[in-house]
């Protein structure tokens, strides 16, 4: 089990008016309010070794985000076990707070903190979850912002970046508390082409450096270039997984085959 | 018509009834402010009783007269408790929790109009909820707040009118013992409405210029 940084077995979650109490309890769910039961995650289970890159793919609506929220105990499962390292994360009494600390989490929407600079947004969790003196925050604050190169945004305010400026600050913020894994949840899919350009970079040099990353996204020529592994996912379940060669090349389920045909039909267009 | 401004007796009166209003009024929108966080957080995470104890407590605050408030609290709680308060305490408290009443609404609009997004972002860094609170969304809130809370400490400084009628020397006492001494009602209305006037203009803009500066760089763009 320790061979593995991260491990989800046998994941449900379902969204609506069944478990609407638990969720509004969870009070980081978005779909709390809609009235038909939505399977989101059914029964997945995966696992994750240090160093791996994992990219998740599928239609949207299909449930990808909630597998990665519910991995990182932001959406709490209904059902199935999580681990990072020993540790489980779904047994009661968790603290789930130092449990995410150890884990980096990118949002599609940047969620940075508003009414603080790009600096302050990576120092924050630095300073009041990690307990580090202000000077030893100052630094490491700044070493991650170089490490995405965003160091002339230091001061800026998020409403005054562009959108793959706030992003990558995001990703600063996920990446300065040296977590154990970075999952990361369609970073560049609200980014315009040209700005999702600088995102891509980014994480392929944090690829590089051998950051165990879970992301979910649909940028194929990156996925190809690091990706070990593809996992694609449709309604709730995992329908496939492989390296990339067996989904560019041929993929084994019906499923995959035409959702590829679909998206490779598009990344050429562009 | 106004030479009775030159009495230095009739000064102090003034002065001192000016002050009075002045400490009453921002003791109370400050009291209100802290209790009104408090009450918001608890209306918004709290369970069922939390929920309906804060209801009840936002109801009477809200439903019933400040003045009538003013009353119950300086006439019935010292028989109740079965000492002597004094009654300037009473009526600072009063205000307080009256102010409170209204200002938790105001805290939870503006703080749910920031929770989603920004809460997820505090979790997935490793802070617990209440670090969340205190150092994301507590920040955000009181910017967006001041609005409403300059309008909350208007109404409250008028509402301070009613202290005159529970004995207490504030602005409208002031005026009200000049009264009795020199009979000129319009000047004398006349100069202790001017007073109300100016201060809350004066106080009304100095927050106005708190909170352009204090708004968020950048946030202007995305209103557009």
């Amino acid at each position: 089990m320790a061979d593995f940084v991260m491990e989800a077995r046998h994941i449900y979650k379902t969204y609506g008016s069944k478990n609407s109490k638990k969720a509004k309890q969870a009070d980081t769910d978005i779909c709390v309010g809609a009235k038909h039961v939505v399977e989101a995650v059914k029964d997945v289970s995966l696992q994750i070794r240090k160093g791996d890159i994992k990219l998740i793919f599928g239609p949207s609506g299909s449930g990808k985000s909630t597998f990665l929220r519910c991995l990182a105990m932001l959406d709490i499962p209904d059902k199935g076990e999580i681990y990072l390292g020993d540790e489980c994360l779904t047994k009661p009494g968790v603290d789930l707070n130092k449990a995410r600390a150890r884990i980096g989490f990118v949002f599609q929407h940047i969620y940075l903190f508003r009414h603080l600079t790009a600096l302050g947004n990576v120092e924050l969790a630095l300073r009041q979850v990690l307990k580090l003196p202000k000077e030893e925050a100052r630094k490491r604050a700044l070493d991650a912002l170089t490490e995405v190169k965003v160091t002339d945004c230091a001061n800026k305010f998020p409403a005054q970046m562009s959108g793959g400026q706030a992003q990558r600050v995001g990703i600063a913020r996920a990446l300065a508390r040296n977590p154990d894994i970075i999952l990361l949840d369609e970073p560049t899919s609200a980014l315009d082409p040209e700005l999702t350009g600088e995102v891509i970079d980014t994480l392929r040099d944090l690829a590089r450096e051998g950051t165990t990353m879970l992301i979910v996204s649909h940028e194929m020529p990156f996925a190809q270039e690091v990706a070990e592994e593809m996992i694609f996912y449709d309604e709730g379940k995992i329908v496939e997984t492989g390296p990339p060669s067996q989904f560019f090349n041929a993929p084994s389920t019906d499923r995959a085959k035409q959702f590829m045909t679909r998206i490779i039909k598009r990344t050429t267009r562009e | 018509m106004f030479e009775f401004l030159l009495d230095p007796i009739y000064q102090t009166w003034i002065v001192q009834g000016f002050l009075l209003t002045v400490e009453i009024t921002l003791f109370g929108v400050l009291l209100g402010l802290g209790l009104g966080t408090l009450l918001a957080i608890g209306d918004i995470y709290g369970n069922k009783p939390v929920k309906a104890a804060l209801a009840v407590y936002v109801e009477f605050f809200r439903g019933s007269p400040l003045f009538v408030q003013l009353l119950l609290a300086v006439y019935t709680v010292p028989a109740i408790l079965n000492r002597q308060i004094d009654h300037l305490v009473l009526a600072f408290l009063i205000f307080g929790l009256n102010s409170a009443g209204y200002q938790k609404g105001y805290m939870k609009g503006s703080i749910e109009t920031i929770f989603g997004d920004q809460m997820q972002a505090g979790l997935s860094v490793g802070m617990t909820k209440i670090q969340t609170l205190r150092y994301v969304i507590l920040p955000q809130a009181y910017r967006i707040v001041i609005p409403s809370w300059t309008n909350e400490f208007c109404s409250l400084t008028k509402s301070t009118a009613t202290l005159a009628y529970v004995g207490f020397m504030d602005l409208v006492g002031a005026g009200r013992s000049i009264l009795i001494n020199n009979m000129q009602i319009i000047p004398v209305w006349l100069v202790v409405a001017a007073i109300y006037l100016v201060w809350i203009t004066c106080f009304s803009k100095v927050m106005d210029i708190i909170y352009e500066k204090k708004k968020i760089p950048g946030i202007e763009l995305l209103m557009q």
